[in-house]
């Protein structure tokens, strides 16, 4: 790590701490699942971007470490003593319980079994759960109360708040500590060339079993402070959906780049917390991004933002900046468009305007939408959102021109300084 | 002879047999490597080379017969361990950690012989006899000055001699290279040889090698496979002379 990434690392820090008790609680607690979320998204990014297993089903884990945490909790309030803070502890030791067993099945094989073999295991318990009473107490799942500790009730929501935010800080710094270990680096090897990691005196598939474990054991935690943050749990936590949301945010964010994880968990996270209330297409947007970020960056967020660092030097940001404003702004014109027709849509498709469409006789009557009032018959209300896609799209195409040209220029002269390295070396 | 027949081979193979479904590729092969001595196998495609390397390093189990390490069984143990047990193999294609630097490259096979192989409670960085080991293998196989490129990032030459340090880091005596000068120029060629000799000094080498000058200037006894039984096993001079050899093997090289 650069001083300068430690400096940016430590302000992060810092705003973390003492931002927070001047928002209001809807933001406090959409913090804390900025950062479950995010710790959820590094541990399993452990697994798919270093060791280069993608797991379908981390879910499995997570949930475990929920219920763990939660039946500690019922222990502690029937007057078992436990530190409250230190309930973590529990969803990362079943993680890594559950971690092993389910590891040491799954990575038998790479690839698409493996991912396979993940899935397999998280539909059991998602399958399971409901019916074990005992357990994640069947369909209604477990509930319990955090219990005060020590003079700190745990009974506001800054106070969890705090707890994550340590519990996360310390996960990820472990987490990154991983990477420079030896072990750290063998999983890489992993990633590249399991072969020869087995032709090099490893057993790989007992080295694989490690990977699964700690990521399984990292995934607890993170469930363990959601169960914290929400006092209950059921058996919805080990659906198909909390596995599948891990892979879009981490895939967002950039598997590539170790923080990449928590920039998609973010992103994804305020989006819901912001969008949600605002529209109910939201998840559709939030897979556009996905498919988008795919297609047209799919080193993701991180990835296009290290790929700036690394080059900085040969790239002239005073030249660059313009265009990039540009797309920008063509870049907003297009998502406004969507936006337009997609709301335009839901509108129009749903059941308010079917039962307006009986009051106007099989009309068509016009539509509140921003504010404004359009006529589904009008050309102007279709008119709109394509002369902002047009445009938009008009002038994306144009901006990316000048910035390919731009890096084109930038590659020119790194080709020229390696010729001129090569030259040197004879 | 007798004072050889006398020492433990460094590699015994005993009526080995491999067959996959009805294809018999090895039948019934008898090999003794002295222990020091370099030893090429040779042979048409398809004659089953690269079986008899996969089956002495762990890729396959033999389905019959019997393979010792310096008097140890080997015969169907996973590669791992027959790594552990003091042999080590090099691929016929390149077989490397692409998007690793040359260095960590290098350094996963050292670690492996230093006990820290799941090493998770102290710092990759901090172990200094790991690292000087790799920057003395670095320095062996003529990397130094790309220790900190991507190893994905190399030529073609430069791979193939990351691929025979990988062989040496483990510390194993007895190396298997399969194919180390494949698809190099003349010069590469001589280089490589040279880098081969200098490397495996005081080991036991077995290789598998098509260029007959690097076997004529490197190798001390050579096999001949044909269709997988040995047609004949002596020094490169004899077996050149050999009239069955010619027929199956040389006679190909020489008709064209």
């Amino acid at each position: 790590m650069t001083s300068i990434q430690k400096i940016l690392l430590a302000l992060l820090l810092v705003l973390l701490i003492a931002v927070p008790p001047f928002l209001g609680l809807g933001w406090q607690n959409a913090l804390i699942n900025v950062l479950i979320s995010s710790l959820f998204a590094l541990a399993f990014n452990l697994l798919n971007g270093q060791a280069g297993l993608l797991s379908f089903g981390h879910a499995a884990y997570f949930g475990v470490g929920a219920f763990a945490a939660l039946h500690l909790m019922i222990a502690v309030e029937d007057g078992l003593f436990f530190p409250t803070p230190l309930l973590p502890l529990a969803g990362g030791l079943a993680g890594l319980v559950v971690g092993v067993v389910a590891g040491y099945f799954s990575t038998m094989r790479s690839g698409v079994y493996f991912a396979l073999v993940t899935l397999a295991i998280a539909e059991l318990f998602h399958s399971l759960a409901p019916h074990l009473e005992g357990t994640f107490g069947g369909e209604a799942g477990v509930s319990s109360m955090r219990m005060p500790w020590m003079g700190f009730g745990f009974g506001t929501i800054i106070e969890v708040y705090y707890l994550t935010l340590g519990w996360v800080v310390l996960c990820g710094l472990a987490l990154w500590a991983y990477t420079r270990t030896p072990f750290g680096r063998l999983t890489l090897a992993l990633r590249d060339n399991e072969q020869r990691v087995k032709f090099l005196g490893y057993n790989a598939h007992y080295a694989k079993v490690i990977v699964f474990a700690v990521s399984a054991m990292m995934t607890g935690v993170a469930g363990a402070l959601l169960a914290i943050s929400n006092e209950t749990a059921n058996y919805s936590l080990f659906s198909g959906s909390v596995s599948a949301q891990v892979v879009l945010q981490t895939f967002v964010g950039g598997s590539t780049v170790f923080f990449g994880p928590v920039i998609g968990a973010t992103v994804f996270t305020l989006f819901s917390f912001l969008i949600s209330d605002l529209t109910r297409s939201w998840l559709f947007y939030q897979g556009l991004i996905f498919v988008l970020v795919m297609l047209y960056a799919p080193t993701g967020i991180g990835g296009v933002i290290d790929h700036h660092i690394r080059n900085r030097r040969q790239l002239d940001l005073a030249k660059i900046g313009g265009p990039y404003l540009v797309a920008l702004g063509g870049g907003i014109l297009i998502a406004a468009g969507t936006v337009f027709l997609t709301e335009s849509a839901e509108v129009l498709f749903g059941q308010d305007y079917a039962m307006a469409r009986d009051g106007a006789a099989g009309g068509f009557p016009a539509y509140d939408l921003f504010g404004l009032s359009w006529s589904p018959l009008n050309p102007v209300t279709w008119l709109v959102p394509l002369v902002l896609l047009c445009g938009g799209v008009f002038i994306l195409i144009r901006a990316r021109r000048v910035i390919d040209r731009l890096w084109a220029r930038k590659d020119e002269a790194t080709t020229d300084d390696m010729t001129v390295g090569a030259g040197g070396k004879e | 002879m007798n004072e050889i027949t006398s020492q433990t081979p460094a590699l015994q193979l005993s009526d080995v047999s491999k067959s996959f479904g009805p294809i018999d590729v090895l039948q019934g092969l008898n090999l003794d490597i002295r222990p020091g001595e370099r030893h090429a196998v040779i042979g048409p495609n398809g004659a089953g080379k690269s079986t008899l390397f996969n089956l002495i390093s762990g890729m396959f189990a033999p389905s019959s017969g019997d393979i010792r390490l310096e008097g140890n069984s080997i015969g169907g143990l996973s590669p791992h361990l027959i790594n552990r047990a003091g042999l080590a193999r090099s691929f016929q294609i390149t077989n490397i950690f692409h998007r690793m630097t040359v260095f960590e490259n290098l350094r996963i096979g050292v670690m492996a012989r230093h006990q820290v192989r799941y090493g998770l409670f102290r710092s990759a960085a901090g172990m200094r006899r790991v690292n000087d080991e790799t920057a003395d293998v670095l320095n062996r196989v003529g990397l130094e000055a790309r220790a900190q490129s991507m190893a994905g990032d190399l030529t073609y030459s430069e791979q193939r001699a990351l691929e025979i340090g990988m062989t040496l880091t483990t510390g194993a005596d007895v190396i298997l290279l399969d194919e180390p000068t494949a698809g190099m120029s003349r010069e590469e060629t001589a280089k490589a040889a040279e880098l081969i000799r200098k490397v495996t000094e005081g080991k036991t080498l077995l290789m598998v090698e098509h260029d007959m000058s690097v076997v004529f200037s490197l190798c001390d006894r050579v096999s001949v496979l044909v269709y997988g039984r040995i047609l004949a096993t002596d020094t490169p001079e004899r077996i050149s002379a050999n009239r069955e050899v010619q027929e199956a093997y040389l006679g190909q090289e020489g008709a064209k």
